[in-house]
């Protein structure tokens, strides 16, 4: 393989790298795609939910054979104290048409069918190797060492799917070390259960599915969320908090033990009893939106997918904006090749230029603002929540007491936890960060 | 609310290809750990509890169960005394589902 030259060169096949690999090697161009698992999905770790366009937009027909879960027809938001939630829940029969939206799906499966595709598009795809570091010529990205295939391996370009953890760039030099208030580390478990019981609970028929968010104590103190999904005959539970909370939590509460405290909640532990426990995941998820961004690109290299931190973490949408990136990239690379260009700096380029152009990059601008108001008002995620279950609890509880009272305790409740300016404050902040 | 949770239960369900005598991280210095570092966060921040702090104040690394997360890595700001790396092509851990 000494001295083999592709025109592109893929390392890693998630949905960013796989975008990336299929399309190019669609367009005729010559494509290799390294993969250090056993197999495409084996490192992989989501959630989690599929958003059906920015795959349409890559596999129109997708649906024919891609191992789907669920599509989701119901959308609920959680929010709980110790004993109790209040909630809001979403469901529409408009969901149930389709085009389907979104779907649960099992990462490890999906990833294998997307990898499929990527070869019959004409890639050469290599797993069970690591790429050890980007080669070099000075600036300029030439190629990658890879520990396995006889070494090294060259490329006019290599574009970097390589997840969160973004090591082949910062080996390079191309950014620093992330910083801990721009991820979060989720923990979450597949548990089995029947299909029919799984529709039984959750209101389904077959093929249905509810997606449910949670928020509150469940995060003990740390800004976070917890999520309970539901695919074919399994649950996906889990919880994820900004890693630097964790770090500074002085309960020192481990990430597998706030798992096992939402799975004994008494609002959740009915919804997943039984459950067969199969396998227990861990993930970091880049969560410091546009304002963590690293350079995406230079000479002879491109950044796409989580390994970029393209997460619309207000959205709870990465997936997507990963398939997005890796597309954009090789249709820059596309466009390039068809001109004759050089892949520079300049030239790629373009791929900043598109990302700008697309609602990966208006999205995240949008929400710029959102780390930052969160991480200073861990608020929304302790003292709300708990705000909130009281004031139902007041609310609903029948003893006598007349309504303008309880009323009246409630909105004290809230005054005396935040105080009026506080909760001026609280307001602006959100109105702000997300308008 | 107080919940006991054994982590060596959760990872017995995954299925790993250890490469073994080759640990892909490791503790630089782990006299850094002993003397410098207060809070030891490694030790309770990782998700499959590979990281012990021994009752000595010493922290030992024991890397079979690691999900290849990043966290250790990412947290140890200070000291920068995990060396991390990603397993040689095919070892580690092997999701499953994922």
């Amino acid at each position: 393989m000494t001295q083999e030259k592709f025109d592109v060169i893929v390392v890693g096949a998630g949905p960013s790298g796989n975008a990336a690999a299929y399309t190019a090697a669609k367009a005729g161009l010559s494509v290799l795609q390294i993969e250090r698992g056993e197999y495409p999905g084996s490192k992989n770790v989501q959630g989690a939910i599929l958003y059906s366009d920015a795959l349409e937009r890559i596999i129109p027909d997708f649906r024919e054979d891609a191992p789907l879960e669920r599509h989701i027809i119901e959308q609920r938001m959680w929010m709980l104290d110790d004993t109790s939630f209040v909630g809001t829940h979403y469901r529409s029969e408009d969901y149930n048409k389709p085009p389907y939206n979104r779907y649960t799906i099992i990462r490890a499966q999906f990833d294998k069918w997307f990898s499929s595709k990527v070869r019959e598009a004409g890639a050469l795809v290599v797993c069970e190797t690591t790429v050890e570091e980007l080669l070099l010529d000075g600036q300029r990205v030439i190629g990658v060492r890879c520990d396995r295939l006889g070494g090294d391996v060259f490329a006019d370009v290599v574009i970097l799917a390589d997840g969160v953890n973004s090591t082949l760039a910062r080996k390079a030099g191309f950014h620093g070390e992330i910083a801990a208030g721009n991820v979060a580390l989720a923990v979450k478990e597949i548990l089995f259960l029947p299909e029919e019981v799984i529709q039984q609970r959750f209101n389904l028929k077959e093929e249905e599915g509810v997606v449910i968010e949670l928020l509150g104590t469940v995060t003990d103190g740390m800004v976070g969320t917890g999520f309970l999904y539901t695919n074919k005959d399994s649950l996906t539970i889990g919880v994820g908090c900004m890693l630097s909370d964790f770090k500074a939590n002085p309960n020192r509460t481990s990430p597998y033990t706030l798992l096992e405290r939402l799975k004994s909640h008494p609002s959740i532990a009915p919804l997943i009893d039984g459950g067969e426990m199969k396998e227990y995941c861990a993930h970091l998820i880049p969560e410091g939106g546009f304002n963590a961004i690293p350079r995406i690109y230079g000479d002879g290299w491109m950044i796409v997918g989580d390994s970029g931190g393209f997460v619309n973490a207000a959205h709870r949408e990465g997936s997507n904006l990963a398939m997005t990136t890796g597309r954009l990239a090789a249709e820059t690379v596309i466009t390039a090749k068809a001109a004759g260009l050089e892949m520079n700096a300049k030239t790629l380029k373009g791929y900043k230029d598109r990302l700008d152009e697309s609602f990966v990059m208006k999205d995240l601008h949008k929400y710029r603002r959102m780390p930052e108001v969160l991480h200073k008002n861990p608020q929304f995620f302790t003292q709300y929540p708990e705000l909130v279950s009281r004031a139902a609890r007041t609310l609903f509880t029948v003893n006598g007491v007349d309504k303008r009272t309880k009323e009246r305790e409630i909105a004290a409740s809230f005054r005396q936890t935040r105080s009026l300016t506080g909760l001026i404050k609280d307001a602006f902040n959100v109105w702000r960060a997300v308008r | 609310m107080s919940v006991t949770v054994n982590v060596e239960n959760k990872l017995f369900q995954n299925r790993y290809k250890v490469d073994a005598g080759r640990p892909h991280i490791q503790i630089r210095q782990p006299d850094v750990c002993s003397n410098d570092c207060k809070d030891q966060a490694c030790t309770f921040v990782c998700p499959a509890g590979c990281y012990k702090a021994e009752g000595n104040r010493t922290v030992t690394l024991i890397t079979d169960g690691c999900l290849e997360c990043g966290s250790c890595r990412v947290i140890c700001t200070e000291h920068s005394n995990v060396a991390w790396e990603y397993p040689r092509g095919g070892h580690g851990i092997l999701f499953k589902f994922g």
